[in-house]
């Protein structure tokens, strides 16, 4: 191979070179190029912050109406709500108790079932046989909530009714279940990313001590991962009680509290339910439309505090486990 | 405790983790499974004759010479039942006697003065049938089949009369001697029981105020203004059902005192005398040929609109509504998904500003879907628009818009995950061949972290096309016209499911089309991920070399 | 002292032998491998270094990331059509400094600088400095192989596409250039559209110098490029640098002083981001002015 003439041809020029310094105007333009860009890429960036802003801004001006005329206390502690009464009264308390009940109940469905799946997912099979088991978890984060309210109002309500003998198929059990089914793969998600991000280190100190499997994970691995299950949780508990439309159609949207609390089969209503059930019906500038968008107020409050603490979970999670 | 014990617990553990995915895939199936089934019936069942006449005028999709030949011998098979029930209600009829014997009594008169008959004979002779008339109105309203004969010899006497035969009045012997053979047929004590059941009878056979009937309407009667009552049953498993009611009556009854009511189910054909009763069997054994059910496949359900709120028909605007508002929705938020992923990796610098905005994105994840309903009303609808000069409401954009709002923080995520993981040695080699930094991003970065972005359009995919809440009150209607264009609200399948679920009682009639119309919302959503996940997988080979 | 033993540079390089030096004690006789047919025994020209014009010229130059030292207060020329060789142990600033070359450096956060880095007569720190050609006239290969992943063409075209070159048959024929140029035309000549990922690793670094070479650099900078590939692909690579060399200038940062050795005429060694000494690598190898120079040389540390 003649390399000496090859490199010739790819040879720099010999006596000009590029220009190593830039014009004033290609200096003026790039200068402005990439501000401007920079510029430019910021400000769409900064849109999601706008958005959260917008949301809270017309959310709250909205429901000023409500706020300015009516007691917050009312709203908050009184049972009844009756807005399209002569003298509408409007008291959260039943429905605020109905968002935190299913959502409790459904948790209590779901975190148990979670957390030993993410357990099953992180230790106890091989990684193929994982990442062949993930995406059917993921599937049923993909199936629409409408579907699984569907699902709710015409399969399992008539067969609740018939086997269990209760008045309605509509009730607190019947959203509880479905809202479980629904927060499942996002605890069981999180929850195991967090058990694996613990690392082998931790789980050989266990076995090298004489531990079971099963002590290792329940005495070591878990408690080592805590903080990122209260996150998987507290996401779970998130996505619960922003659910609308299942418990739109199978809560049975009764404003009443279950009068033995441990009684699922009662109906009860959900702040998201009176929102999307209501607002159809509530003229346009109108006080009712005001007191469910005060509703909504309160809806974000929640899961903002919610998205607080998760938040911390997560940061505490990282923490620990950067450090093991 | 012991190391048996301990070993035990192990496995007891071990099965119990197993146990819990497998409910989690056991609860997969079990909601899945019966909608699938049931929503697979909107495209997959036996089509009877009347399907394929509803299919031809609402559709205008007929084989027409085959679909002609089909009707008349369908016709032909149902002539039978038309001929029975018409003879019973004859029997049955006796106002219809009546006021045909009035009438004929009328005719008469008539005929007489149109003869010029002379005043005494007019006279005569008009008593004589007004007296053959009361005497018939009174049989007709008799009970007793005895009291029937008696009269009815009595009038058959003038049967031979020369002044009445050959004339109009000839006709009221003719009635008179039906009547008797059909007094003696049935029994007429129970004659008003059996008008009711007839009447009844009829509306399951033919169509009643509300509901269709077996064989649809009888081919020379008006058409019903309902759309959905002009036929029969479409369906071969519609016509079992209206069959079935056809053949047996079902009756709450208490058994025993206190407790609770249990069905009876009785043949309706008990409730008919002797004559009537081989309709019923003749109707059981013939149902195939009057409907000649055909197994059929009608996928142009995903292209039909429906007829009659969904009685028939199928969901195409509903498709074509979910999938707009998909594609618009998706042209938003995948460039400013991006963009912001690529700023926060690229530009960014510690600091709080970098703060702000990932707090801004992790709180935008965090809110409701309703309240996002909420704010795409407020702001998109009744504030942006009139200040952009459209018209303030729903519609399409307004919706798409709120929802690539929504889905805004699943995209961030995962493109920033897939821009971030892209090795660092592509960018330094790509700069040190004198690319700029724009140059190095859409050239060398993107490409590489397309797998990833994939992911993020997957995700975001699925919650815009399932999301109900959010466009409840920004673009979503039930019913109404297929849009023109993205400033009109439509019709989505996400909607529509509900609609369908807890709608009237005309949607619990077709559990089919409501099934279907989930099911096709599930399905989309699965293929649209799949389609994207084998996608995924062809771009990661790629990226490797292979 | 040392003693020179010689081995031949064979043409085909698979029975190539290299010794390895033995370290016995701090004082021990030290076997370095000397070629006895590289160029700068042979090469006449580059002997008179005060009638040449440098070609990168560093004045006091120095780097900072936030509190802590790159280099510092560096002074040396180097010249052009030569192969320059920085040597020292590691984390002594050598790479630091070659990147500063390219102005690499300026994807790290927090960095400054002091002094003076000319190239082609331009002070490359100044505000100004039109970056784009400067990359493209000062070209980099990195420590591990790193082609894009698209195919071995697009590889090889991504620099003169940047130039502006759009024309396919232009394209085509600077992508074979420099594919010989890097001695990797005939392996890859059948399928040019193959993923650049595919290839061996000894062969993405040729792909490396190949794409590097396309945009007709006057300076190839190499950051220890033969550190993550086999003895084979080594040598392979150092016969290529001998090729390149009257055409380019290449400076070279190596932590092999066997290699540093083999390819370069003139050596500079690095120390805790100072330059200790810039001279002539045989008088680095055999003779050095410092005391530190002749301990690390003579494998006392690093």
């Amino acid at each position: 191979m003649n390399n000496a003439n090859v490199t010739l041809t790819l040879a720099p020029a010999a006596d000009t070179c590029r220009p190593l310094a830039l014009t004033p105007t290609e200096n003026l333009k790039g200068y402005l190029g990439a501000h401007l860009g920079r510029g430019l890429l910021f400000f769409i960036t900064f849109s999601s912050v706008l958005a959260v802003l917008l949301i809270l801004v017309f959310v709250v001006v909205r429901s000023g109406a409500f706020f300015s005329t009516s007691s917050i206390v009312e709203f908050l502690a009184g049972r009844d709500w009756r807005p399209t009464a002569q003298e509408p009264v409007f008291g959260a308390l039943a429905i605020i108790v109905g968002s935190l009940y299913v959502s409790f109940a459904a948790l209590a469905f779901a975190v148990p079932l979670g957390i030993t799946a993410a357990v099953f997912l992180s230790d106890i099979v091989s990684w193929k046989i994982r990442n062949i088991v993930k995406p059917f978890v993921e599937i049923l984060a993909a199936i629409p909530s409408v579907a699984y309210g569907f699902f709710a109002v015409l399969v399992l309500a008539p067969w609740m009714q018939k086997h269990f003998g209760f008045s309605t198929g509509t009730n607190a059990l019947n959203a509880s279940l479905i809202l479980a089914v629904m927060a499942l793969p996002t605890i069981v998600s999180v929850a195991e990313d967090a058990i694996s991000a613990m690392g082998r280190e931790l789980r050989e100190a266990s076995y090298s001590c004489g531990a079971t499997r099963f002590e290792t994970i329940i005495k070591v691995v878990i408690p080592a991962a805590h903080s990122g299950i209260i996150a998987a949780i507290v996401l779970g508990m998130m996505r619960a009680i922003g659910e609308t439309m299942v418990v739109w159609m199978a809560s049975g949207n009764a404003t009443q509290i279950p009068h033995p609390w441990w009684d699922l089969s009662q109906s009860i209503r959900t702040m998201t339910a009176t929102i999307a059930g209501e607002m159809g019906e509530a003229p346009e500038a109108s006080l009712h439309r005001s007191a469910l968008f005060a509703i909504g107020v309160l809806l974000l409050v929640l899961t903002l505090g919610m998205n607080v603490i998760s938040e911390y979970f997560l940061a505490s999670a990282k923490k620990a486990s950067g450090k093991t | 405790m012991n190391q048996r014990t301990r070993i035990q617990l192990d496995h007891l553990f071990t099965a119990a983790t197993g146990a819990s995915i497998l409910l989690l895939l056991l609860v997969l199936i079990a909601v899945l499974g019966p909608m699938v089934y049931r929503g697979s019936g909107a495209v997959f069942f036996s089509g009877t004759v009347e399907f394929r006449k509803m299919q031809r005028d609402l559709f205008e999709r007929a084989d027409q010479p085959a679909l002609d030949a089909e009707i008349a011998e369908t016709e032909k098979v149902r002539q039978a039942v038309y001929e029975m029930i018409d003879g019973f209600k004859k029997d049955m009829d006796v106002e219809g006697m009546s006021s045909q014997v009035r009438q004929i009594y009328r005719e008469f008169g008539e005929e007489l003065r149109q003869k010029d008959v002379p005043a005494e004979q007019y006279t005569k002779l008009r008593e004589l049938t007004r007296g053959i008339r009361d005497k018939l109105e009174a049989a007709f309203q008799s009970q007793d089949v005895n009291e029937i004969s008696r009269t009815v010899d009595e009038v058959l006497q003038y049967a031979d009369d020369p002044r009445l035969k050959d004339t109009s009045a000839a006709k009221l012997f003719e009635i008179a001697r039906n009547f008797l053979q059909a007094a003696q047929r049935t029994d007429l004590a129970k004659h008003h029981e059996y008008a009711a059941g007839l009447q009844e009878v009829e509306r399951i056979l033919f169509h009643s105020d509300g509901l269709p009937g077996l064989l649809g309407p009888r081919p020379n009667e008006p058409l019903p203004l309902l759309v959905m009552l002009r036929y029969g049953a479409t369906r071969w498993d519609q016509a079992q059902k209206l069959l079935d009611r056809f053949l047996w009556v079902e009756q709450w009854v208490q058994t025993e005192p206190g407790r609770p009511l249990k069905m009876q189910r009785t043949p309706r054909a008990d409730l008919f005398p002797e004559s009537f009763r081989p309709l019923f069997t003749y109707v059981e054994q013939n149902a195939g040929g009057m409907l000649n059910p055909i197994s059929t496949v009608y996928w142009q359900f995903f292209k039909d609109d429906n007829a009659n709120s969904h009685y028939f028909g199928g969901i195409g605007p509903e498709i074509l509504g979910t999938m707009l508002i998909t594609v618009v929705g998706m042209l938003f938020v995948i460039p400013l998904g991006v963009i912001s992923a690529a700023y926060l990796v690229e530009c960014a610098s510690d600091g709080w500003v970098i703060r702000i905005i990932r707090m801004g994105i992790n709180t935008l994840a965090g809110v409701p879907s309703i309240v996002f309903g909420l704010f795409g009303l407020a702001f998109f609808v009744l504030f942006l628009f009139p200040l952009l000069g459209f018209e303030p409401r729903p519609c399409i954009l307004a919706a798409s818009m709120t929802l690539a709002v929504l889905t805004l923080p699943v995209m961030i995520r995962a493109s920033e995950e897939a821009i971030r993981a892209v090795p660092q040695s592509y960018k330094e080699g790509s700069l040190a061949l004198g690319a700029s930094r724009f140059h190095t991003f859409t050239a060398v970065i993107l490409p590489a972290a397309l797998p990833g972005i994939l992911t993020g359009v997957i995700l975001s995919l699925s919650r815009i096309a399932g999301e109900t809440a959010p466009i409840l009150f920004t673009g979503a209607v039930s019913l109404g016209a297929v849009p023109d264009s993205i400033f009109d609200p439509t019709r989505t399948l996400s909607y529509g499911s509900y609609d369908m679920a807890v709608g009237d009682r005309l949607a619990m009639m077709v559990p089919h089309n409501q099934y279907g119309m989930v099911v096709t919302l599930v399905m989309l959503i699965l293929i649209l991920n799949g389609i994207t996940i084998v996608l995924r997988w062809r771009v990661f080979k790629k990226l490797r070399g292979q | 002292m040392f003693v020179a033993k010689t081995y031949s540079m064979p043409e085909k390089k698979d029975n190539m032998q290299i010794t390895v030096p033995h370290r016995m004690s701090r004082k021990s006789q030290v076997q370095t491998v000397v070629p006895t047919n590289h160029r700068w025994q042979t090469d006449t020209r580059a002997v008179n270094d005060t009638e040449e014009q440098a070609i990168i010229r560093s004045q006091n130059f120095s780097l900072h990331y936030g509190s802590k030292v790159g280099v510092k207060n560096i002074t040396m020329d180097i010249y052009p059509h030569s192969v320059t060789a920085i040597i020292g142990p590691s984390g002594c600033g050598k790479s630091t400094f070659l990147r500063s070359i390219n102005r690499m450096n300026d994807l790290i956060p927090h960095v400054h600088t002091e002094g003076r880095l000319e190239v082609v007569g331009q002070n490359i720190y100044d505000k100004r400095t039109n970056l784009v050609n400067l990359r493209q006239e000062v070209g980099m290969v990195f420590q591990r192989p790193n082609p894009f992943p698209k195919s071995i063409f697009d590889n090889a075209a991504y620099g003169p596409h940047l130039q502006g070159i759009r024309r396919k048959d232009e394209l085509q024929y600077i992508v074979e250039q420099s594919l010989r140029a890097a001695a990797l035309w005939d392996e890859v000549k059948d399928d040019l559209k193959k993923s650049a990922l595919a290839l061996s690793g000894g062969q993405q670094q040729r792909l490396c110098i190949a794409r590097a070479l396309a945009t007709k650099p006057r300076v190839l900078l190499m950051d220890e490029p033969c550190s993550a590939l086999d003895p084979i692909a080594t040598g392979r690579i150092e016969d290529l640098m001998g090729q390149l060399q009257s055409t380019y200038t290449i400076v070279i940062v190596t932590h092999n002083m066997q290699q540093a050795a083999r390819v370069s005429e003139r050596a500079a060694f690095f120390c805790l981001g100072e330059l200790i000494e810039y001279d002539r690598t045989s008088k680095i190898f055999s003779n050095p002015g410092k005391k530190g120079t002749e301990d690390y040389v003579t494998g006392r540390f690093g």
